[in-house]
């Protein structure tokens, strides 16, 4: 053994320093790449990471302590897994430390984020820059090829957040009540209108609730006219405002009377919809994690005659990251910890329905056969999103639009009793 | 007493000032750190020009004067009508079994963090809640539940509802506390008996007799709730309306909202907060006033009864339905807990399942234990300051002054959401990084009052004499509060640490705030689970927040019994 093991030690040495004879020939990049990534994996060593991330669903929080069992097995790392009812709590947290003058020992090391809250982190310069590219496992996710690895709801993310998982808007209704989902969204206004107070969306700024009404946005607007449309996907302006939104406040105006409680009481929490599902108040729901559906049924919080779909008109899509806030105080383990969360054992991991269901944001094409088939799932359940269900995806708005239709929706709505 | 001067007698002299220092100092830093930013001065934003653009923006407010209102009524009304019930109860069980029986069983709601008791509350009242389905079908024929808008009326009922229960087991144990203490139970059983020998019902003797000299021992405490209650977060956030909020909800919302610039807005409205804090207290004095100038006269107008029968009919009536709610509501959080599907309008689930507490208690032990670690170290700290202060009140042979008293006060009269943001800026700017005694520090401002409260009625009590015996024959003072004072006091103690655990345990601001999201306790993963969409695993969550503060009593009960023999 000693005899074998010997032998590449020196030829890896000889390699070396050829190498950095040739240094000044040769694209010297792909090296000090990876000597700079074999520093970061030893300064990680016995770095307590600290990643701040929703804790709302078991499931997530089940998946990251098999996460924090890897990590810690395979770097010597100690992830502790900070469960947040809201993601802008740690935006806060962040933001006050900077404020007082914090500079390099944050307590937030790693935070699960996307769309307005890295809009808010990225624009105030909370965030570290330009790490992700230097994550060995970041290639496997094509970012050339993908450019929604690179954009958060319209914005480039200059290296600041590494990709972790995909969403798409999914609804879901009790078989048992109705037999014929409405499909798109003006059917979905007839079938309010005939079924009244058996659908809601939860109230701006909740997440779900604003997926909604960009979700109505983009459909109530593709008849327009191209350069309006695309309006959509840049910051609005006062022009862009009246253009775009009227017709959702006219939707909504129709829509709002046919609503649970009259449209006179929205859920605080998207996720309160599944329990009012559960509960038969309503008979139609929606969600950004099509996995949540089945893992609900299964610890009985939805009946078995659940059934999830997407709508044939289009289906709002985003990716969600992982970024570092720039005065963490363990980068180098968060840096692992995060290249650790895109490798292909945790991406085919988290895509198994029964762990998470969450969709992988590696490019299955770059793979083997072997490793693609680490992704599918061994049997599909009753209630989750038929595989072939698939629609037209539609891109996330810039994310000033939803502070736009939050306030809007506030001034509104907000004080309408 | 001649006092020497020990390392006891050192500290006992300084803790007065260390108790007021760590409630006064931490309160007035973060007023200091809400009342910059509120016009306009955050320099983490780039805002440093002072100005009134925070309270420009906070009137602007889509429905401003209506959350106003909503908590100005939901607060004043939920306090008067727990006040109200509190004297029917009282005067119509007074010297009666009844009123221990009924503390007894109203007791365990006291601990009941306010979360808890607003989810349990939630799942009863629903359209598709506890109540509904027991009556449904037979008798309402809905087979999908209504669509009406409860919880979370436009009006605040429902908040009314929840805080009434939560304040009366409240009001009902201080008045009871007073009224156990002897020269005020002498003076009101006196009276008391003599109103009845002059021909008085019982429920208007009590009422002219007794309440005038009750009421002044349980004003503080109201106050306290009606401060609280103005600025409550989880019960009005759980069962209040959100279009608009109570302005609480709202600024919490706005303090946590992505936008950071409406964080001045938020400080400003934590001050808008105060003054409503204060007209709220302000407009209870003036019913005190106009209680005490109209009824003044019909004290000594001879009368002797005022539809007693009546009154007592409804105390039976309204004491039946409080009990009957807080039955159910229990029994509902046990059936959750365990129910598989459980469709509406069943009134049972279709099987009972172990699942949900199978996956709640593989996540708990660790929260579970911090939040026993952080509330053991807030009530010990707790309970050693107020021990030496009360000693040292005894030493100096007076009592604290009211300002001081009051002073203890001061973290439950200031609104905590007014304070608790500022302490976490100052916290950053002075760069404290050790999570676990900031917490710490945060229940302290909490559970001190209470702790203190609750062990000065036995303190000052006590009965000098044995004291007094063991240092003429020469003990140390250390030796007498240890040997003769601290064994006379061990139920009170074993009841205030129980107090103080059941407080930290409730904990949710604090936690969360100070601690960052590095402590969880059961709290703060309760309302985060609230958050989330299983109100399966919500009610296991509760039932344990029901336990661990039940135990703590049960231990201060059954202590004594054990381990301290009766000596008389």
């Amino acid at each position: 053994m000693p005899i074998i093991k010997n032998k590449p030690f020196r030829l890896r040495r000889w390699l070396i320093w050829t190498l950095l004879l040739l240094c000044p020939f040769i694209n010297a990049q792909t090296l000090s790449e990876k000597t700079a990534w074999q520093q970061t994996l030893q300064d990680a060593r016995d770095n307590s990471v600290y990643f701040y991330a929703w804790g709302g669903d078991p499931q997530v929080n089940r998946y990251l302590q098999w996460v924090t069992k890897r990590v810690d097995n395979k770097y010597g790392i100690n992830l502790e897994h900070v469960k947040l009812a809201q993601t802008s709590d740690a935006v806060s947290r962040v933001l006050a430390e900077r404020s007082a003058g914090n500079t390099s020992a944050g307590q937030v090391d790693l935070l699960w984020i996307n769309g307005l809250n890295f809009a808010t982190m990225a624009t105030n310069k909370l965030l570290e820059a330009n790490w992700v590219s230097n994550l060995p496992n970041f290639a496997l996710t094509n970012p050339d090829q993908n450019p929604a690895m690179t954009m958060d709801f319209g914005m480039p993310t200059n290296g600041m957040e590494a990709p972790w998982g995909r969403a798409a808007l999914t609804f879901y209704y009790n078989s048992a009540s109705i037999s014929t989902p409405p499909t798109t969204l003006q059917q979905l206004l007839t079938w309010s209108e005939l079924n009244p107070g058996r659908f809601t969306y939860a109230k701006p700024p909740d997440f779900l609730g604003l997926s909604f009404l960009k979700y109505a946005l983009i459909i109530l607007n593709q008849q327009q006219d191209v350069s309006i449309y695309e309006q959509l996907y840049i910051a609005p302006t006062a022009q862009s405002e009246r253009q775009l939104l009227s017709s959702l406040w006219t939707f909504l105006d129709k829509l709002h009377p046919h609503l649970w409680r009259q449209g006179r009481y929205f859920v605080n929490d998207g996720t309160s919809i599944r329990r009012l599902v559960g509960d038969s108040e309503l008979d139609l729901g929606f969600t950004f994690s099509a996995s949540d559906i089945p893992g609900a049924v299964d610890r009985f919080d939805l009946p078995l005659s659940i059934r999830s779909y997407a709508m044939k008109d289009g289906s709002l899509s985003n990716v969600h990251f992982v970024t570092i806030p720039v005065n963490a105080k363990h980068k180098a383990g968060a840096k692992v910890v995060a290249n650790f969360l895109m490798s292909i054992e945790a991406q085919a991991k988290k895509q198994q329905p029964s762990n998470w269901g969450d969709r992988t944001v590696v490019d299955l094409s770059l793979l083997a056969p072997d490793k693609q088939l680490m992704f599918s799932s061994l049997q599909q359940h009753p209630s989750a999103l038929p595989e072939l269900d698939t629609s037209p995806s539609l891109s996330e708005p810039h994310p000033q639009w939803s502070a736009v239709i939050s306030k809007e929706w506030e001034k509104r709505y907000g004080a309408k009793q | 007493m001649i006092v020497d001067t020990s390392l006891f007698t050192r500290w006992v002299k300084f803790s007065p000032s260390i108790l007021i220092t760590l409630l006064i100092v931490p309160v007035v830093a973060g007023l200091l750190g809400v009342i910059l930013p509120a016009f306009g001065w955050l320099p983490a934003l780039g805002e440093e020009t002072v100005g009134l653009r925070g309270f420009e923006a906070l009137f602007a407010t889509p429905g401003f004067v209506k959350m106003l209102a909503l908590s100005f009524s939901t607060s004043f009304v939920s306090t008067f009508f727990a006040v109200l019930l509190s004297i029917l109860i009282l005067g119509n069980y007074f010297n009666s079994k009844l009123l221990g029986h009924i503390q007894r069983l109203l007791g365990p709601i006291l601990v009941i963090p306010h979360a808890a008791a607003a989810i349990a509350i939630g799942f009863l009242i629903a359209p598709s809640g506890l109540i509904m389905r027991l009556f449904s079908p037979w008798l309402s024929g809905a087979e999908l539940p209504p669509d009406i808008l409860l919880p979370n009326d436009p009006c605040g009922f429902s908040i009314i509802l929840g805080l009434t229960l939560k304040e009366l087991p409240f009001i009902l144990l201080i008045a009871m506390a007073a009224m156990q203490q002897k020269e005020i139970k002498q003076a009101i059983e006196g009276q008391y008996k003599v109103a009845l020998s002059l021909g008085y019902y019982p429920f208007t003797s009590f009422c002219k007799a007794v309440l005038p000299i009750l009421y002044p021992f349980i004003r503080l405490p109201i106050y306290a709730i009606l401060a609280y209650s103005s600025a409550s977060i989880e019960i009005p956030l759980i069962l209040g309306p959100n279009t608009p909020p109570t302005l609480a909800v709202a600024i919490m919302q706005w303090f946590n909202d992505v936008d950071l610039h409406l964080r001045i807005q938020a400080s400003a409205g934590a001050l808008v907060q105060i003054m409503l804090t204060l007209c709220v207290l302000f407009t209870w004095w003036l019913l005190e006033q106009c209680v005490k100038r109209f009824c003044l006269s019909s004290l000594i107008n001879g009368r002797r009864t005022y539809a007693d029968i009546t009154w007592k009919f409804l105390t039976h009536c309204i004491t039946l339905l409080v009990l009957f709610a807080i039955v159910l509501a229990l029994i509902g959080l046990v059936i959750w807990s365990f129910a598989g599907y459980w469709s509406f309008p069943k009134a049972y689930p279709d099987q009972l399942v172990t699942l949900h507490w199978q996956s709640a208690l593989q996540q708990l032990p660790e929260t579970i234990g911090d939040t026993i670690l952080v509330a053991l170290a807030a009530t010990g700290i707790a309970l050693f300051l107020a021990l030496f202060t009360l000693e040292a009140e005894q030493q100096r042979r007076t009592q604290l002054s009211s300002v001081a008293s009051l002073m203890i006060y001061l973290p439950l009269l200031v609104p905590s959401i007014a304070f608790l943001f500022g302490i976490v800026w100052v916290k950053e700017i002075i760069g404290v990084n050790a999570v676990f005694s900031m917490v710490v520090l945060g229940h302290l401002l909490f559970v001190m009052p209470y702790v203190f409260l609750s062990l000065a009625t036995s303190y000052r009590k006590l009965d000098l004499r044995y004291a007094n015996v063991a240092a003429s024959l020469g003990r140390s003072p250390w030796s007498v509060f240890y040997s003769v004072k601290l064994p006379q006091l061990m139920p009170p103690i074993l009841f205030s640490s129980a107090l103080g655990l059941a407080i930290s345990f409730s904990q949710y601001l604090p936690t969360l705030l100070l601690g960052g999201g590095r402590i969880n306790t059961l709290t703060t993963e309760a309302v985060a689970i609230a958050s989330g969409a299983s109100r399966r695993i919500s009610a296991v969550y509760v039932i344990i927040q029901l336990l661990l503060p039940a135990f703590g009593f049960i231990l201060a009960w059954l202590i004594p019994k054990l381990f301290f023999r009766p000596r008389y």
